[in-house]
């Protein structure tokens, strides 16, 4: 498997689908669940389903695997949305921020 | 049924990949100098030897807000210490958790980074305070690849 790295594409990828945010919406409610919580979490899916979105969501960082004993635990990672939000939304928010105060300061006559 | 609030006690996984080699990262998160730079500009001190504290202070050293212990130091691969948030009286009060820092040499000039806070079951407050780490390690991250911090969040 390759790994994130950095590649925004795969978390973008890996979000633009809606079961893949069902399934990291369980895990932010529930963390650490086996495959088989997972398949009783979302059972509209099959096994094999829940393991293609789970292995998506791995490669992209998303979802960390964690061994204890003779379980593989599935955490949610939220450092790579951390990062988009620090890429992309954080410097639209800031810029939207700063296009309102503009338009404040010459509304109020100070430009 | 679940609920919508989240999951406060089970243990807590960050992992994220940095473009800088596997000492440099240890080098991050084990030099008070560098440590300050990306865990809100707190005073470190520790000798990094296990048994031996890891005290954070506030920046101008007034407040204490960790006197941890140093549980395990391999370096450059694994760092474990105790948590105990000691700013706020409601979580110093909780039970103590579990900070662990694994560091792996990747392909490509990549070090990852995997952080694992557990021992939360008793500690919700703390739990959901420490959400924080998200920030804290895409800051060390920030720190290691271009010298600078992020602006300061709360």
């Amino acid at each position: 498997m390759v790994p994130f790295m950095d590649d925004e594409d795969l978390v973008f990828r890996a979000l633009a689908d809606s079961t893949r945010r069902l399934l990291l919406d369980r895990l932010f409610e529930r963390d650490g669940l086996t495959l088989l919580e997972l398949e009783a979490e979302v059972p509209q899916l099959t096994r094999f389903g829940v393991m293609r979105h789970l292995g998506v969501l791995e490669e992209a960082g998303l979802v960390v695997t964690r061994k204890q004993g003779r379980h593989k635990h599935h955490y949610l990672n939220p450092v790579p949305i951390r990062l988009i939000y620090e890429r992309w939304i954080d410097k639209y928010r800031d810029r939207r921020a700063a296009a309102l105060l503009e338009l404040r300061d010459q509304l109020e006559g100070r430009k | 049924m679940t609920t919508a609030s989240q999951d406060a006690t089970a243990p807590q996984v960050y992992q994220l990949y940095i473009r800088a080699s596997q000492e440099e990262v240890w080098d991050a998160i084990t030099n008070p100098a560098i440590v300050t730079k990306f865990f809100h500009g707190a005073q470190i001190e520790s000798t990094y030897e296990v048994g031996a504290r890891l005290r954070s202070l506030s920046p101008d050293g007034s407040d204490i807000w960790g006197d941890n212990t140093i549980l395990e130091c391999d370096p450059p691969h694994r760092l474990v210490h105790t948590w105990r948030s000691l700013y706020d009286p409601v979580m110093a009060a909780e039970p103590e958790s579990r900070v662990t820092w694994e560091i792996e040499a990747q392909p490509g000039g990549f070090a990852k980074l995997t952080l694992i806070h557990d021992r939360l079951d008793a500690s919700p407050k703390t739990a959901a305070s420490v959400r924080g780490w998200s920030y804290i390690v895409s800051n060390l991250k920030t720190v290691l690849e271009t010298g600078e911090a992020l602006p300061p969040v709360m």
